[in-house]
């Protein structure tokens, strides 16, 4: 069980030993507790919030529940109650029920599941302000979107460090399967229902841009220079990458050296007008994010990207991006195929599940939140698809250097590519 | 109501690690297409200003005011000029900026307000008005008189008579704008009101203009009186105990030792401008040599650990020569205002760019000069991409021109007509719309812009520059400044080359023997430092940032 957390040792050794501290290539300074909350006396349960500093004198906040077996009844009890205790509001009124059990591996949080009927999910990372997966999934909920699994409760801190949301409960989405596992598992089953996802995601764009009156996600019109303000970023990031490729890993051969037409073809697709709309959206959505069960696809972990900041995440961006992580996602589920399980993919499986997911999507979403017309909707996907390519890459390199031909791919096949006219 | 831990985590020393940038509000994007810029132009810029990594944006007053004085004549210190938008307006810019993760500062003028003010309207009815004495009346227009006159240019006293009061009033700046009397609870009072309704609003904080002279005492020169700092440690006090988390910045164009006096006990103001090290980096680029900076630095005392100093290399006032002797006065003129119409006061009314004669080189080495020294930089609006300047126009207008966006018509910076603009874009071949602006700059990868966001970003990757220990070496090569900065584990070595010819220099870096330098932009490593001097080569105008890291491996 992975919850309550059973600190052993100094606090400092065992919080940098978990699997969902962020920082651990850094070297920690200090661990202090900054608050302390009981909860309960019987069975104990406490609420701490964590500050581990960093060398270079910066720092990361993270929620601890230390306690006695039980304590996740009283945490159950507490948001059935909408209880406030200390500096923490449960939100909710649905007490859950039934057996306990821990979700599996999940990296950066800690989940548990009631009677498999909820599920809780607790943010071990807090960050100051409202979590995006809370309000995303709240937006959602209230608007009757069906692929995803409903809001039934929540908690939240608010004191003199900041206000911060801790944790968010939902429905349990029964006999499902992940959308990653099941790709690989079979592939042909995934790909006939590839264009339904393709038309839900459209749709979950379209609600999203839908309630102009509510400021968190009211669809905002790009600047002028947001197109040229995300080039040049990209472009920094495409340098950074190039300068420092090692000479010698294999499966770099087709981009070494290409630094430069990897960026002159950024420039290139970026002579697009600006166009489209901008609106709240997944932000780190993949086939990994989805679980498909007899209802159909579901989507999850609206959190966005762990490694960026909860402001940043909150932004406001072009749909296309959501769209770029699917269809990167497709490009490794083809590679993992044959990397995981020793079984190439069917071919043409790659372009077939783009094709798919694409046109049902390009079908279903509100037009007014693309650029006009198909080429520039075409570019601005691809610019997105070579920012995530490039940040593939780095990421490969850093930690799977056997996965590095699956990025080195994608940027080798916008290299070929015609630019859209 | 707004709850500023929504948007940043508690953090009191917030402000030590930022980087500022200043904005004529009027100058920067015109968002209604009137011709002058506002609140609704600001907001849609944004993104951009997050993108270069700005931290805290500070605005140039923008209540309501006749403008003779640019809004530092301020008629209402409740509302927004009109020019600028809505109280609404504003609070859809904060927390739009909020939401960026930018912190929002303004301009606060308290020494005085423009004689359109209701208060002075009421103050010289009649001399039994309740407001009367909100300002300072004589009858004696030599009263006070080893105060100084600032603008020198077009004031000739600091009385001005007034014909309905029937008496002398007080001013230290322009004759339209009578300074307050902070001798009045009730002027102290309605002041920390102001301050509540601003912070309420949202604002992160304020520049406090022109703070030494809020009192005036017989047979003083008026400036910095103990009065003053205790009126600042109320106010506060107030901040501290109702808004957490904000900041104060002072604006007190003084010598550093009366300057630190505004930090009181770290319970004053956050932050001052340290105004003197701005000229000495002028004079040190043009005579090739480190010791005017060496020599400021060693002037300035030490301050209180949460207070912080604001840097900046340009502002939207003259490059100000209040602090530095007659001599190098008359060297700043012959070397930087060649041209009379250039002086303005006791400054020179010039951009960064024309300064330094729009050598990318020296722009680049003054800008790493800045970053390495202790304190926040304070960046000026268009000097990220090298815009000029406009000497024709009046006072300092000159340095105050529409921001440069694009080189289409206006430089992008309004749709209105041209005969409507509040000013005239530059359209000079040299520093015009056309040439310099901020859509060619973004698409050209080595661009003064683009160098600037990567520098900038550097910078903020590393805490030592806002928090470190800051420690100067003096090696035997007079032309090369060189610096230590500490903090925790983070050793960085700045080293710049203030001649225009290649230097060789040695450090004694025998405290980091065994520590290995590496460059911090191209993260190239360099030869481990030993028992003996360190030998580095700098190009023309050179810098070379390094951290010094632990090494285990043999070189």
């Amino acid at each position: 069980m992975s919850l309550p957390d059973r600190i052993e040792g100094p606090l400092g050794e065992w919080v940098t030993q978990q699997r969902w501290f962020a920082s651990k290539a850094r070297e920690v300074a200090s661990v202090n507790v900054l608050e302390r909350v009981e909860l309960s006396a019987q069975p104990a349960l406490e609420l701490e919030l964590v500050e581990a500093r960093f060398q270079a004198g910066t720092h990361e906040l993270y929620q601890l529940l230390p306690g006695e077996d039980g304590g996740l009844r009283v945490l159950a009890r507490l948001l059935g109650e909408e209880a406030q205790v200390g500096g923490v509001t449960f939100h909710g009124g649905l007490e859950p029920t039934g057996d306990i059990r821990a979700m599996g591996a999940e990296q950066s949080n800690s989940s548990v599941v009631f009677g498999e009927q909820q599920v809780l999910k607790v943010f071990r990372r807090v960050e100051p302000g409202i979590n995006p997966e809370l309000e995303m999934v709240r937006f959602l909920s209230a608007r009757g979107f069906r692929n995803v699994a409903a809001l039934t409760g929540w908690y939240e801190y608010s004191g003199g460090i900041m206000q911060a949301t801790l944790g968010i409960m939902q429905a349990f989405v029964a006999d499902s399967r992940d959308g990653w596992q099941l790709a690989l598992d079979d592939p042909l089953g995934v790909l006939a229902r590839l264009p339904e996802l393709g038309a839900a995601t459209g749709e979950m764009h379209s609600v999203l841009a839908s309630d102009p009156t509510d400021p968190a996600f009211s669809p905002e019109e790009p600047s002028v220079e947001a197109l040229s303000l995300l080039t040049a970023t990209i472009d920094e990031q495409i340098e950074q990458v190039f300068l420092d490729l090692p000479r010698h890993t294999p499966g770099l051969d087709p981009i070494i050296g290409r630094g430069e037409e990897v960026r002159d073809r950024l420039q290139s697709m970026s002579h697009v007008g600006v166009g489209g709309r901008l609106i709240r959206h997944h932000g780190d959505y993949h086939l990994g994010q989805t679980m498909l069960s007899d209802a159909g696809w579901t989507m999850l972990d609206f959190e966005g990207e762990p490694a960026r900041s909860l402001l940043e995440r909150r932004r406001k961006r072009s749909p296309l991006r959501d769209v770029a992580g699917m269809l990167r996602s497709f490009a490794y589920a083809a590679s993992a195929s044959e990397l995981l399980r020793g079984v190439p993919a069917p071919a043409g499986w790659e372009e077939q599940a783009r094709q798919g997911f694409l046109d049902a999507y390009l079908e279903t979403v509100d037009q007014s939140l693309l650029p006009a017309g198909r080429p520039a909707t075409d570019k601005l996907l691809a610019i997105f698809e070579l920012e995530k390519a490039v940040y593939e890459l780095r990421y490969e390199l850093n930690n799977r250097p056997d996965w590095v031909p699956i990025p080195v791919a994608g940027i080798a096949r916008l290299l070929q590519e015609e630019v859209p006219t | 109501m707004n709850h500023p831990g929504q948007w940043f985590e508690s953090d009191p020393l917030w402000f030590k690690t930022a980087v500022f940038y200043e904005i004529h509000l009027r100058g920067f994007f015109d968002g209604t297409g009137d011709g002058h810029g506002d609140f609704r132009g600001l907001t849609e810029k944004l993104d951009y200003l997050q993108w270069l990594g700005v931290d805290v944006i500070w605005l140039l007053p923008m209540y309501p005011s006749p403008m003779r004085d640019g809004g530092y004549d301020i008629a209402d210190f409740y509302g927004v000029h009109p020019d600028y938008g809505t109280i609404e307006d504003v609070r859809t810019f904060i927390d739009a900026a909020h939401e960026r993760g930018m912190r929002v500062i303004t301009d606060l003028v308290m020494n005085h307000t423009s004689n359109d003010h209701a208060w002075f309207q009421e103050a010289r009815s009649s001399p039994d008005d309740p407001k009367r004495d909100w300002y300072v009346w004589s009858d004696d227009p030599t009263r006070y008189d080893e105060a100084r006159i600032i603008f020198i240019d077009s004031e000739t006293s600091n009385w001005t008579w007034d014909e309905q009061a029937g008496a002398y009033y007080w001013h230290r700046f322009f004759h339209h704008q009578p300074d307050l009397n902070y001798d009045n609870p009730e002027v102290q009072q309605a002041m920390l009101d102001v301050l509540r309704f601003w912070l309420d609003l949202g604002l992160d904080g304020f520049r406090l203009d022109a703070v030494p002279y809020l009192f005036e005492r017989d047979d003083t020169n008026c400036e910095n009186l103990e009065e003053t700092h205790v009126f600042l440690k109320k106010v506060r006090k107030t901040v501290d105990d109702e808004y957490p988390d904000r900041v104060l910045l002072a604006e007190a164009n003084q010598w550093p030792a009366d300057v630190v006096e505004y930090f009181g006990e770290g319970d004053e103001c956050h932050m001052a401008f340290h105004f003197p090290v701005m000229p000495r980096m002028f004079m040190a680029v043009r005579r090739e040599e480190a010791a005017p900076i060496l020599e400021i630095l060693t002037q300035t005392p030490h301050i209180p650990s949460n207070c912080q100093w604001g840097l900046f290399l340009r502002n939207h006032d003259e490059l100000t020569l209040e602090m530095v002797t007659d001599e190098e006065r008359d060297y700043m003129y012959s070397e930087y205002a060649k041209d009379p119409r250039m002086k303005l006061n006791l400054g020179i009314r010039r951009r960064l760019a024309p300064l330094l004669d729009n050598g990318r080189d020296e722009i680049e080495l003054m800008t790493a000069i800045l970053f390495s020294l202790p304190g926040s930089p304070v960046l000026y609006y268009g000097d990220e991409i090298a815009m000029g300047d406009n000497v024709y126009l009046g006072d300092r207008d000159g340095v105050r021109t529409p921001m440069q966006w694009t080189g289409d018509r206006n430089g992008g910076f309004s749709r209105a007509d041209f005969a409507q603009l509040y000013a005239p874009p530059l359209m000079d071949p040299v520093y015009g719309f056309q040439a310099v602006n901020v859509e060619a700059q973004l698409r050209t990868p080595s661009s003064l812009l683009r160098w600037l966001r990567r520098f900038i970003a550097l910078r903020k990757e590393h805490p030592v520059f806002g928090l470190g220990s800051f420690e100067v070496l003096t090696p035997a090569n007079p032309k090369i400044f060189a610096c230590i900065r500490t903090y925790e584990d983070d050793v960085v070595l700045c080293v710049h080359n203030l001649a225009r010819s290649a230097q060789a220099v040695e450090l004694d870096l025998s405290w980091y023997n065994g520590r290995r330098p590496v460059e911090m932009f191209g993260r190239s490593r360099f030869p481990k430092i030993g028992e003996l001097a360190y030998l580095l080569t700098l190009a023309p105008r050179g810098f070379f940032w390094f951290r010094l890291e632990e090494d285990d491996e043999s070189a």
